[in-house]
This record gives C-alpha cells, structure tokens and sequence, in this order.
C-alpha cells in the first residue's frame, strides 16, 4: 500500500537516537530497505515515520585492521562486501553467504545489518557472523553495548535491542588464518530464493562450526562439535540445536534429512 | 496456401528478419497500457474477499465515500451483468455471495490510486461466512455445497457444453469410440494410474491493466492490454446491451499473456466506475498479488487412465476420467476441458476409448486459458502413463511410445484420419531421442556419474496440439499502399511477445515481392481501426492470419495491375512487377511506380486513374465440425501440431536434488517462417513448462485462503534455471492449408517438458512421480515411498491423489 509517511534522514547518531526513540511506535529505520518497503508496499507496517541511517557519518564505511578485525557500518551492502579486497581474501566464509542472497540487484541495495538487524530465521548473512564470531554493536543515546551475535537474536524478527537503539557496527574479529568453510543453501529454484534450510560449515584453527538458518525461530549456531567426532554424531548435535517446521516449502521431516546432509557433505567438503 | 518453394527459393519466409518490435521494447519505447495516462483520469481499487465462501450481509461506504478524492463508489447489488465466452456465469463484482478468495466485491475510483485505496480500506463488509468446498474431487460428493445453484439459468453456448444443474460440474464433455469393454476383455495387460497437477498462474511481466471511459451518448472506449480485441468488445456489448459500434477497443504493445488475458477481464470493472463517474477515464492495474487470486488462473486437474494393451504391447483400449478443477467460475475451463477431451489419449492411437472429462466448480481463485489449454496439464498424465505402461509390460517406453504414435491411416480419438501432411510425431520422438542419445550413458555421462555420485537418467515425451476454437474461426487483414509505395498492415490479431507480426510482415513481403523494409505491421490494434479477429489463442494466428495476408497481398496486387493495366494500356495478363514498379513483361522499360498508383495515379493532363491502393485479405476454418455430445466424434482441428522433447537429468538419490543436463525438443511446425523465433518460442515455453514442473502451485489453506499469493513463495524460474545445454530443432512436414506449409507452435513448447522431466528422473532413480511439481521433496519422498505432500489443496483426505496399485494381469 502507498500511503504518505515523514522520511527523516538524520546526519548525526544522537539524532537517530532521539528520533528512534521519539518514533518507537510509529517509525522504522531504513538501511537497505530491501525487506522495509515491500512491507510498506504490502501494508504490513502503516508507518508515520521511515528514519533513514545512510545519511550518518561512516555508515557506509567498511575498514578493516590486523588489530580489530572487519568493522562493517549499517549502510555496507552486501555487494560492498563482495567487492571488498580484504573481505574475499581474509572472511571468504563471509563472501560465501553474501553470495546465496537474492540476487544481484538486491544485494547492491541490501545490508548487511539489516539482514540481521531484520531477525528473520532465513537470513544468509547470520551464519556467517555467528561462525565467525562477530559481535554486534549496539547504540542509544545514553551510550554503547556489544554483544555476540550468539547472543543477538530472540526470536522470529526479533532481536535483543530495545527500542531508541540500533545496530552500529559489526565487527568479525581478525584471525591468524581465515576460517574455511562453504555455505550450502537449498532452494527451490537456482535464482533468487529464501533458503528451505541453509548450512554454513566452517574449519578454523582445528574448531569445527557450523551455522543453520530456516531451521529455528531464530539462525543457530552449533558450536559443540569435536575433533573426533563421527558423521552421525556431529549431525546429531546439529540437529539437537535446530526445529524446523513444516510449511509451504518444505515439511519439518525434509528439512530434517537436509540439514543432515548438508553437515556431512560439509565435513567431507571443508577441510 | 501451401506452395511447394523451398525455402531456399524464397526471399523472406524462412528466413531470420529483423523483429521490429524489440529496439522499442528494450529501449522501453514501446507503449504500453500501464504507461497511459488520460487527461482527467482515475484511479480504481477494489475490496476483495478474504473468505472462500461466504454470504455478503452488509457493505457500508458511507466513510469511504465522504473520504476526498473519491469519485465512485460501485457494489455488485447496483450491476446486474454477467459476462462469459462459453459459460455465462461471472459477475463484474460479487453479488450475494462471494465465491472464492480475492473475488473483488466493491471498486473504488478517486483521482489517486492512495485515495482509491484509503477508502477501499474505510469500506466496511459483513460476511457470514460459508462452508466452502475447495478441493474439486469433494465437490462431486452429493452432499456438497453448490458454488452455482442457479447454474440452471445460466446461458451457455450449446452447440458445445453441457453443464449439469444441481451439481457443481459445469460441463461433461463425454468421447465413445469403439467398445471399449470388449477390448480390455481382450487386453493382456490392464494398467490403471491417476495423475494430478495444481493449478499455476501466468505472470505475465505486464499485469492486467485497462482504461476504459464511458463517455456520453454511451460510446465506451477501452483501453487495454487485451490479447483480443474484438472478443473485448463483443463480450462488452453482449454484457451492457451496448450496440458494437458504441464500443472502440485498442490494444497497445502488451507484456505478456499465455491466455491469461483471453476473453474479457477487467474491463467491464473500470467501466462501470467510470460511468458512475460522470465519463472520467478509470484506470485499473491489478498488483502481483491481484494477479493470483483476483485475476485467473491455471485449473488444477486430477487424471485417470485405465489402459489395456495387447501382447504386442499395442493399446487396444483407454478408459479415461478427467476432473478439472475450474474454481468458482468456468467460463474458460468448460473449454478447455473439452479440448483436452477429444486430445487426451497425446498423440497415439487409442482403438477403443472413453472419456469422460468434467469441469467442476470450487470456491478457489477461478481457471482460464493458459498456454497448452489444458494439455501441459494432460499430457503430464499421459506420457508419465506411457512410460509407466511401458514399464509394466516390460517394453521400453520409447518404442513402446513409437508403437502406438499416431502415423498416416490412424484414426483420431475423435474419428479423424491422420494423413501424409497432418505431421509426424514419430520422426519429432526419434529426432529427440537421437539428440540425447537415448537409451544409454555416454562414456563422459558415465565419468559424470562416478565423480559426483549423481544417477543419470534420460526420458522423453510426445506431444500434440491443435487450436481449440470454434469450428467457424475467421480472421482478414487489410493492407493498405502509403504514397511511397510502402505497404501498411493491419489486422487484429494481437503480437503479446509472439513474434507473429514479424512472420506475418515475412509473408506479406514475399507475396509481394517487396523488400521487408517496405512493409510496416501496425503493432497497436484497434477494433475502429483494424479488420476482425476473434481472438489471439489457440497457436492459430500464424495459420489463419498467414493464409489471410498472402490473400490480401493478392488482393493489392491484383488492384494494382488492374490500375497499370489501365495507364500503360495493355492486358493485365502481360503485367509483371518488382518492389517499386508494375511494367509490360514484353516491354519492360514500360512501365509504372508502386508510389504513383498508390493514393490514385495522375495522368500528364491531371485526370486521375485509380484510387488508394488496398488489399483485403480474409480466411475461415475450413471443414471442422462441431463434435457430437453424446460421442464426441467430428472433425475438431485446423492443424495438429506435434513434437517431442528428451531430457537428460542427473539426480541425487539421497536428497532429491536433480540438474537438467540438456534438453532437446523437435517440432513439426510445417514451415519454419522465422526459425529465430521458433526457437524463441521453444526455449521460452520450455522453461515455463519446466517452471510448472519443478515448483509452481497453488498452496490453499483449509480454509481456502492462498498460501502463496506472491513470489516470495510462488517462485516461477529465471535464466539461472535454464538446462546446461539446449537443442531446438523443427521437422517440416509441410501443412497443405498453412501459409507456405507452416503451423502454429506458441503453446506446443511448454507441453510434455513435466513428464519428459519425470521419465527421465524415474529412468534415474525409479521413482515413480505422479504429482507435480517435482520439488526435490516430491523426488526424495517418492524414492523412499513415502506419501506425497498433499499440500496443494487443503489437507482433505480425499484432496490426496494416490496412485492406484501396480499393473495387473487381467482377469
């Protein structure tokens, strides 16, 4: 549905603040916008207000040290990321899953932020930053927390920010050597899709991870694998973490059997 | 119109000449209805149903229409039209009651499409909600609710349908041939299988979208992205009791149709609203969503098929039931019922048949032509059927297939002798299966095999069409000379992405002997303007409106001559011509220019000779008949399009994952006018064909509310879908009554690319598919036996259709 709203596009982070706080009921931030807008389309938000980030200083900026890590602004697309030199060389697990989502011309216009900041159980960037152990950092006008993406989302579309705060920057920690790893996604056709289930397997430093998403209210992380665990253990602790469901794209059963196989063709595929 | 030229000895036809159309479509030039704005226009919405079934107690707009901006207000109470083709049995807004989810139930028009939609939102409908019957096989049970109970009363084209009152079968198209029960008597083998497929929607990349203003002294026009125009009109006058010459219907550059734009639509709708709006201009652009459940769709069909063959593995006799689910109204589907009726055993021969085939209402979003009328649908039961026969007698599927195909001397289930010139169905399996090399694996499939782990497998399947349309199917072109001797070509058949206007332009050009350049084809078609064409359906167009070009080029020519004959005073017997001139053959320096007859010739002293030059050009179906009812003998079809397609496919037996590795798909189209777009059109309805198969559908709630009214789970497929490698090829088994041997194949290839899918996926893996779509889930339960997911139509028990048991021997 078209309908007028107020497009307020603060240049300063106390503003946003003020405004996110001030519009806690009626407004939603804009990044991307790619999921924001065909819900204004579809009239599932009715919004007085659409407050948008792009406008703050460094929103867009994407920097990286030896020390810190990858710092990613609320703007940075997902192209941006798949463009960045760095990115591809040092989170190549990162550019893997930037590269299942949508399409191309959504992802010069979708966020990285916003698709986690959104919370929706098939977000393609999630498993990455879970499995390489980003953390989220979090702004309001009284200051700044950070916490680890294991800790970030609380259900479907819903995260543990509070009203007035949002996602400032994502960090991934830098690491001795960039972690392997490969994300297989099942869809329904070869183009752009939401994922039946998705799996992102990694190996780094000998840690073995693997991240689900469309098979949990929210993405989930398994991070209790061990070194000498077998197939079916492994695809046993996978599966104790997630509960799919069924629906119209698949039934809990398929997702099931899926998820275990993406595990085992990931423990044979990242070494 | 055949002439027996090769093509070698011809100058455009067969050829790949320049598609005018595409510079305009690609620089986004072209003009489209949803790019028209009128002077004073408005802008329609519409309130729909959220209920499946339910009596409309109460509608209140009284907030709505104080809300600014709003101009008209419309309730199905104050309109008391129905409109149809073949069933009359729809309204423009639901009356009473609605029928399915999505039926618009009150229209809005307001100078903007916000306005239009705040007051739809401020419009408020009391329901009591209805028990609704959703899935097609319960709505034959006796104790269903009626979608039509006053069915009865409706009008209905006779000569063709039978609706049954009381019931909720809008038509029973019944076939008899033979005597089948002493043939399965005889039969060595009995083999019984149902088969299924939901329904799909079009998506056209252009909505539905039409202008209409009713302006005074009631002279409607229209505007619209119509694949049709006159049948707009006619169906128009019929429902407003308007004369034909008070309605003008103008058809722009369209976005796509595959029959989902066929007959009437939204017309009528913005009609109403604007002379409830004092004659302004009413604009209505249906949204995806709309496209889905306001707007038609494909029918859902449930397929049985009983076949007994003999020992030779020869089809004696086929038993066969369909049920068509055409949703709340059937205007279309009775249709397409009975042209999937009388070709419903595919292209072989069927000694002994019975056919029983039903429309049946439900209270779901409504079905309508699509590409292939019905026969992507049956054909999905029909070569999943000979393959699985074919398994049962221990045959392989292909020679058993080349068996039984159809060849000169057979006669159609409908009677009809098949001869040298109806086309060859056998050649288009062989040529298909030679492109795969059916029946074993390359050394390199085998290297592929063993390297990723996946089965491969390769299936093919046959296919035939004919244009379904009424018996007495007429079409004309007119052309008309500019004074530079180039020629105008007008005609209404419409070109929604075809391509015909390009062949026909080929045609018109050969005929005349005329460079391409000189010829334009109008692309807007206009009922006030153009000469009739009942509709662009059926893969007719090229056909008839071929042979009424080269008529009409005749015509031109034969005026011509009659004019030089005249200035250069000689015999018109001794009258040649080239591109610009008409001269004395004996005296060829003797001469007259095109361009100076071509508005009527001046003599040196200022008399005038001639006149504007133009050619008509007309053409009717030739010798079909209507078929009985009670046997469904006659004479059904202008031309039988036939072809094949075999598809190799790898497959993981743990996951149901599978690739098309290639296709390759062989049609007979008689002549290849413009082989470029032939091949457009095989590729284009390949990958919708295989769109149907791997993931559209429907999904219904129990409730009958639609699960998956937009892309985000409806997905259809993209150019990352495509197989790894495609081959197109034709066979040219010229039509004797085709322009220059040529016939229609527009819908032909989306049918059978499902099955040939499933042959070549059961070849694999063995497993047995008698659903579609064929998602990965669908092939990974079928390799475990397990149920299929019957979620494609509410979870109704009977709504699951099983497969019946193994092939058995008889008695």
């Amino acid at each position: 549905m078209v309908y007028e709203f107020r497009y307020l596009a603060p240049k300063s982070k106390a503003k946003l603040c003020a405004m996110l706080l001030e519009h806690a009921q009626d407004g939603k931030l804009l990044a991307g916008g790619t999921d924001l807008l065909p819900n204004i389309r579809n009239g599932v938000f009715r919004l007085k207000y659409v407050i948008d980030l792009k406008q703050l200083p460094g929103a867009a900026s994407l920097k990286y040290s030896q020390q810190d890590g990858l710092i990613l602004g609320p703007a940075v697309t997902i192209n941006d990321v798949l463009r960045n030199r760095t990115a591809r060389r040092l989170y190549p697990v990162l550019c893997d899953c930037a590269h299942e989502l949508a399409s191309h011309q959504i992802r010069n216009r979708a966020t990285v932020a916003g698709n986690v900041a959104n919370a929706s159980p098939c977000s393609d960037m999630a498993p990455a930053l879970l499995c390489l152990g980003a953390t989220a950092v979090i702004r309001s006008a009284t200051g700044q927390r950070t916490i680890p993406f294991t800790q970030f989302f609380a259900g479907v579309k819903k995260t543990v920010m509070l009203p007035g705060e949002f996602l400032e920057h994502i960090i991934i920690p830098p690491a001795a050597s960039p972690a392997a790893g490969r994300y297989l996604k099942l869809k329904r056709i070869a183009g752009h899709d939401l994922g039946i289930v998705g799996v992102l397997g990694t190996l780094q430093d000998g840690k073995r991870r693997f991240a689900v998403s469309s098979a949990a209210p929210t993405p989930v992380l398994v991070e209790n694998v061990a070194a000498g665990d077998d197939e079916s253990t492994v695809v046993k602790k996978v599966l104790a973490a997630v509960s799919p469901i069924s629906d119209v794209r698949s039934s809990k059963e398929y997702r099931e059997h899926m998820i275990g196989v993406f595990v085992q063709r990931l423990l044979q595929e990242v070494q | 119109m055949f002439d027996t030229v090769k093509t070698s000895d011809l100058s455009h036809v067969g050829k790949n000449g320049h598609r005018e159309d595409t510079i305009e479509k690609l620089t986004g030039e072209a003009m489209y209805v949803s790019d028209m704005l009128l002077p004073g226009m408005l802008h329609a919405q519409l309130k729909k149903s959220p209920h499946a079934r339910a009596k409309i107690v109460k509608i209140d707009y009284s907030k709505a229409a104080a809300l600014p901006g709003v101009r008209a207000i419309v309730t199905g109470d104050e309109l008391d039209y129905r409109l149809g083709l073949y069933v009359v049995d729809k309204r423009i807004l639901a009356r009473g009651e609605v029928r399915h989810f999505g039926e618009a139930v009150v229209a809005v028009a307001a100078d903007t499409a916000e306005q239009a939609r705040a007051a739809v939102d401020a419009i408020e409908v009391e329901y009591e909600v209805l028990p609704p019957v959703l899935h097609h096989m319960d709505a034959l049970k006796d104790d269903a609710p009626l979608v039509h109970p006053e069915l009865g009363s409706y009008d209905y084209m006779a000569a063709a349908f039978t609706p049954k009152p009381g019931t909720n079968i809008a038509n029973h198209t019944k076939l008899r041939k033979g005597d089948v029960d002493k043939a399965f008597a005889e039969s060595e083998w009995i083999i019984e299988r149902e088969y299924s497929c939901p329904s799909v929607q079009h998506v056209p990349m252009e909505t539905h979208v039409a202008i209409v203003q009713w302006g005074k002294g009631d002279k409607v026009n229209i505007w619209s992205s119509a694949q049709s125009p006159f049948t707009v009109r006619n169906l128009f006058c019929h429902a407003f009791g308007l004369s034909h010459s008070q309605v003008r219907v103008q058809v722009p550059y369209v976005g796509g149709g595959f029959g989902g734009k066929a007959g009437i639509g939204i017309e009528p709708l913005c009609a109403v609203l604007s002379r409830k709006a004092g004659g302004r201009p009413v604009k209505f652009q249906a949204s995806r969503e709309e496209e889905f459940s306001l707007l038609p769709c494909r029918s859902a069909l449930t397929y049985r098929i009983k076949t007994g063959v003999s020992a030779t593995g020869k089809i004696v006799a086929q038993h066969m039931t369909m049920y068509w689910d055409s949703g709340a109204y059937a205007d279309y589907a009775v249709n397409v019922t009975r042209a999937s009726g009388f070709s419903a055993s595919g292209p072989y021969e069927i000694p002994n048949a019975w056919l029983d085939a039903y429309t049946i209402y439900t209270n779901k979003p409504y079905g309508t032509a699509y590409r292939g009328f019905g026969h992507v649908e049956f054909h999905w039961a029909v070569e999943r059927h000979m393959e699985l026969v074919a398994q049962a007698i221990g045959m392989d599927p292909f020679v058993f297939r080349l068996k039984n195909a159809l060849r000169p001397g057979s006669l159609t289930m409908t009677g009809e002798e098949i001869t040298e010139h109806t086309g060859n169905v056998i050649k288009c399996l062989e040529e298909a299966a030679k492109a795969i090399c059916y029946g074993n694996l390359t050394d390199e499939e085998k290297a592929r095999q063993k390297k990723t782990g996946w089965k491969i497998g390769k299936g093919v399947a046959a296919l035939q069409k004919a244009p379904a349309m009424p018996p007495f199917t007429a079409t004309s072109v007119v052309l008309k000379m500019n004074e530079d001797g180039s020629v105008l070509v007008n005609l209404a058949l419409t070109d929604y992405g075809q391509g015909t206007y390009t062949s026909v332009r080929q045609i018109v050009a050969e005929r005349l002997g005329f460079p391409l350049e000189k010829i334009k084809v109008a692309f807007e078609s206009d009922t006030d303007r153009d000469p009739y064409d009942w509709q662009t359906v059926a893969s007719k167009g090229l056909l008839l409106s071929g042979n009424a070009a080269i008529l009409a080029a005749e015509d031109l020519i034969k005026n011509a001559y009659a004019v030089a004959g005249e200035i250069l005073h000689c015999n018109v017997c001794d009258l040649g011509h080239d591109g610009d001139k008409i001269f004395i053959k004996h005296h060829p320096k003797k001469s007259v220019s095109f361009a100076s007859m071509a508005v009527g010739h001046a003599l040196p002293n200022g008399n005038g000779v001639g006149g504007p030059l133009i050619g008509v050009g007309r053409y009717i179906a030739q010798g079909l008949s209507n078929l009985n009812k009670e046997d469904g003998q006659g004479n059904p079809a202008i031309d039988w399009t036939y072809g094949a397609h075999g598809i190799i496919v790898e497959v993981c037996e743990e996951t149901g994952e599978f690739h098309v590795l290639k296709i390759a798909s062989v049609y007979d189209v008689g002549r290849a006018i413009h082989p470029e777009i032939v091949r457009g059109q095989a590729i284009g309805g390949m990958l919708q064909g295989l769109g149907t198969a791997i993931c559209e559908g429907y999904i219904y709630d129990q409730q009958g509310r639609l699960l998956n009214p937009s892309f985000t789970d409806n997905k259809i497929p993209t150019a990352k879908d495509l197989p790894l490698e495609i081959e197109c090829f034709v066979v040219e088994t010229p039509q004797v009554d085709g322009p220059y041997g040529a016939r229609g194949v527009g819908e032909h290839s989306m049918i059978s690319v499902a099955p040939a899918l499933g042959n070549a996926i059961q070849k694999a893996t063995g497993a047995e598919i008698m659903h579609m779509p064929m998602r990965f889930e669908d092939v990974w339960r079928a390799l475990r036996h397990k149920d299929p997911i019957d979620n494609w139509i509410t979870k109704s028990p009977i709504g699951s259709c099983r497969s019946a048991p193994e092939a058995r021997p008889n008695g």
